[in-house]
């Protein structure tokens, strides 16, 4: 009822389903009903530069305030031909529900497979990305509670990095985290990727001031950056520590990178 | 224009009423299992440097009654595949059965082939392949919201020979680890566990019997703080040579001398 | 032939005035032109044994399998028409599946031949359908073992009311023999195909119904009779396929399993080395004969 009561109509007449009536249970009784989803925890990121991407995420995943495993990685080559991705050029992490996450990269997977057979060449990120929000969406009413991230180079080679909620909806952005920490990670982004909030120094006062000039990063810098974001995220997140794990997309393909993270 | 999209292609309670959701139904309600009903308790496993050690006691409790004590919850596939079973029972079995289907029609497959040699040349079925075909089953049925109420360990080895070890749950969640536990095993003995193995490089050097040993320990300190365990339980060791499944181990070397010191344990003579 | 000519082998599910059904007849003369298979029940086990008919020297030996298992303690061997045989095989296959998914345990031998025997007798009775052209011969170890039921969690009360009874025996080696008409009985020698009659006679001299005789033995009978009904002047090459099944103490611990390689080229030495000497006795007394004559 609280979620109507700023109706201006609350007193006179109104919209239904207040009142929907309650068939079967008595008053006060709830049906205990299995839950499908929970939340294993765990964040990801990814950096789009000029000519490479970074996509990142921590190795832990967790049931409550247990730690369930300390190497499950959530970020996955997709599309190759062969079972180890080794000539894959995309990259999805996902977030959340990791049974869903999971299945969801097995479809997306098999579907660049299919792809790849049928035409001879790799599916463009473009094309994978609107492919994705599709297979999202077909969820709507049982969504895969997964929110994923799709990394590679675009048709024009540059890094390309697409975010989604978990029904489809999508952008390509510049960088991106998701997961448990994307909360404390992504202002971090802001203000180091973006440069929001920075300003040339001495170049007047209130909105005279003007904002730092952006420019694209460089690999090393993208690297460390990442490094730096999870290690703060470890520090103020439970659920997030053990390993971290980055996939660097460039033309040459697909580097991986497994680094440690704080284990408490 | 109503600004709420809640109130969206909704009928007005002011002209139709109180919309009654009943009429969408137009059958009975499907029955699906919705909560546990005879539960077993923990099963936990730890990597060795030759294999896997599995063990979970022989109980199985009707809420907080012990109903039946001479359950085995470890089971066994192929000779190279040990499954342990926590939560409810009879989804076990289900499962049980449709892993013996697995294995029979396995067994049509290879006696197809002309000779023995030709039958062991070919690559068996192991504990990896049979843990995503329990993953993808798990998974399954929580997406037609009729979930096996389990959390299923699976130890053997993997397609290039090496220790196995997977968990699985109802909603098809999946992990690995150098050591698992299921239940209250997760806060008791995973912490013990993993002072042993860490990672895959400290369960590779860990010999059988020192893995034998931290299962046992487990299994001590599983039964002095878990309600529903029961001091009789099954220990499986998994290797190249095979399954040693032992299915009424007793807890040895048990300590209640504590007891005497707190009040409310036995008889109070003050 | 009498029947031709009459209409009355036309069509299935059609008596002759005599109250014979023609094309039944004429499916056992399909059986009786194929490789001879036997069946030997014994104390501890069953054997099954074929003689296969090598049609070309391109098949692979060794493929091309004939005997079949079906759920883990039965196996099958046909004489006739092959793909006859696989349906066969095929459908007691799935009998015993859903006797598992109703019963949760596995088909005792006699319920499968049962059960395969109504499924052939059917092929009698339409005029849409041919009868089966194969006699099969089923053998099987019921677990001796109590109450082996798939998923089972505990082994019962260890005493009192609902305990076990140790002296009452359960289970055991059982075989059968299934012909086109749907007719089965249970045997302890079973042979059927081209070489059935000497087989049979060598059945009849083994001792199976009384003291009986070993698995192990009975690996070698078989083999040896395989060999004594193999006419060589109308097939000269075959090769012999031989399976077993013992209790769950036994050699194949309750299951049906290929007779090893090296206890079958053992038994088929034997076998060769039986039938040689036979055929020098004969010799022999051809030659004595001659003598007496002069």
């Amino acid at each position: 009822m609280s979620m109507f009561s700023q109706n201006p109509l609350m007193n006179g007449p109104n919209y239904s389903f207040s009142e929907t009536p309650r068939v079967g249970a008595p008053e006060g009784a709830r049906e205990h009903r299995f839950d499908p989803y929970t939340d294993n925890g765990g964040s990801t990121l990814a950096i789009a530069g000029a000519d490479f991407t970074i996509m990142a995420g921590d190795t832990r995943t967790t049931s409550g305030y247990s730690i369930n495993s300390r190497f499950h990685p959530k970020v996955f080559k997709i599309g190759g031909t062969t079972a180890d991705q080794k000539d894959a050029t995309l990259v999805l992490s996902v977030v959340g529900f990791a049974a869903d996450g999971e299945a969801l990269k097995e479809r997306l997977d098999s579907i660049c497979k299919m792809y790849r057979y049928r035409h001879g060449k790799p599916m463009s990120v473009k094309a994978c990305a609107q492919r994705l929000s599709t297979i999202l969406y077909q969820k709507r009413f049982f969504p895969y509670y997964a929110y994923a991230i799709l990394g590679g180079l675009d048709e024009e080679g540059k890094g390309a990095v697409y975010s989604y909620d978990p029904v489809g909806s999508y952008e390509r952005e510049q960088c991106r985290a998701g997961g448990a920490a994307a909360s404390l990670i992504m202002p971090f982004l802001d203000n180091q990727v973006n440069f929001k909030n920075q300003f040339i120094p001495g170049s007047g006062e209130g909105h005279a001031l003007q904002e730092r000039e952006r420019r694209p990063l460089t690999r090393q810098e993208v690297e460390v950056l990442v490094k730096d974001a999870f290690d703060g995220a470890v520090e103020r997140h439970i659920e997030v520590g053990d390993g971290l794990q980055m996939m660097v997309i460039t033309k040459e393909g697909i580097e991986e990178i497994i680094l440690p993270l704080k284990k408490d | 224009m109503d600004h709420r999209p809640q109130a969206w292609g909704r009928p007005r309670d002011d002209i139709y009423g109180a919309y009654d959701g009943s009429y969408l139904q137009n059958s009975g309600p499907k029955q699906a299992t919705q909560s546990p009903v005879v539960t077993g308790t923990s099963v936990i496993a730890i990597k060795f440097a030759d294999g896997v050690v599995m063990a979970a006691d022989n109980l199985a409790s009707y809420g907080s009654l012990a109903r039946f004590t001479d359950v085995k919850r470890l089971r066994t596939f192929h000779d190279n595949t040990v499954i342990g079973f926590g939560g409810d029972v009879s989804d076990m079995q289900y499962l049980d059965r449709l892993i013996g289907e697995i294995d029979i029609d396995q067994e049509y497959e290879l006696e197809q082939l002309p000779d023995r040699e030709a039958q062991k040349s070919v690559e068996l079925m192991q504990a990896s392949n049979l843990f995503t075909f329990l993953r993808r089953q798990m998974y399954h049925q929580r997406n037609e919201f009729n979930p096996l109420w389990n959390q299923i360990l699976v130890a053997g080895f993997d397609d290039e020979h090496k220790p196995f070890l997977a968990s699985v749950d109802l909603r098809g969640t999946s992990f690995t680890s150098p050591s698992l536990a299921t239940g209250f095993g997760a806060a008791l003995a995973q912490p013990i566990m993993r002072k042993y193995a860490a990672t895959d490089e400290d369960a590779a050097r860990l010999t059988r019997d020192q893995a034998v040993d931290v299962i046992k320990e487990c299994m001590k300190v599983l039964f002095y703080r878990d309600a529903r365990s029961l001091d009789r339980y099954s220990i499986a060791v998994v290797t190249k040579e095979g399954i040693d499944l032992k299915e009424n181990e007793q807890l040895e070397k048990q300590s209640w001398a504590f007891a005497e010191r707190i009040k409310g344990y036995g008889t109070q003579t003050v | 032939m009498t029947s031709i000519g009459t209409g009355y082998d036309l069509a299935n599910s059609i008596f002759s005035p005599d109250g014979r059904n023609f094309q039944v007849e004429y499916a056992v003369k399909a059986v009786e032109n194929g490789g001879t298979s036997i069946g030997i029940r014994c104390k501890d086990g069953v054997v099954l044994a074929v003689e296969k008919i090598v049609t070309s020297k391109l098949l692979k030996p060794g493929a091309n399998k004939r005997i079949a298992t079906v759920d883990r303690h039965l196996g099958v061997v046909y004489s006739g028409m092959v793909p006859d045989g696989r349906h066969f095989v095929d459908r007691a296959r799935d009998e015993s599946r859903s006797w598992r998914d109703t019963f949760k345990t596995p088909i005792p031998t006699a319920d499968l031949a049962n059960r395969m025997g109504s499924y052939l007798q059917a092929y009698t009775l339409y005029q849409s359908v041919r009868p089966f052209g194969i006699t099969a011969i089923v053998g099987g170890f019921d677990s001796e073992l109590e109450l082996p039921v798939d998923g089972e969690v505990g082994s019962g009360p260890s005493c009192g009311a609902g305990g076990k009874d140790t002296s009452k025996k359960h289970g055991g080696p059982f075989l059968y023999m299934i012909e086109p008409s749907g007719l089965y009985w249970g045997y302890y020698g079973a042979a059927t195909g081209k070489g059935r009659q000497a087989a049979k006679a060598e059945l009849e001299k083994l001792d199976l119904s009384g003291e009986g005789i070993s698995l192990e033995e009975a690996v070698k009978e078989a083999a040896r009779i395989i060999y004594v009904a193999h006419d060589d002047s109308k097939d000269k090459e075959f090769e012999l396929e031989m399976s077993w099944i013992s209790g769950a103490d036994g050699p194949t611990k309750g299951k049906h399993q290929e007779v090893p390689k090296a206890l079958r080229e053992e038994a088929e030495r034997l076998a060769r080395k039986a039938v040689a000497d036979e055929d020098s006795d004969e010799e022999e007394e051809a030659k004595e004969g001659e003598k007496m004559e002069e």
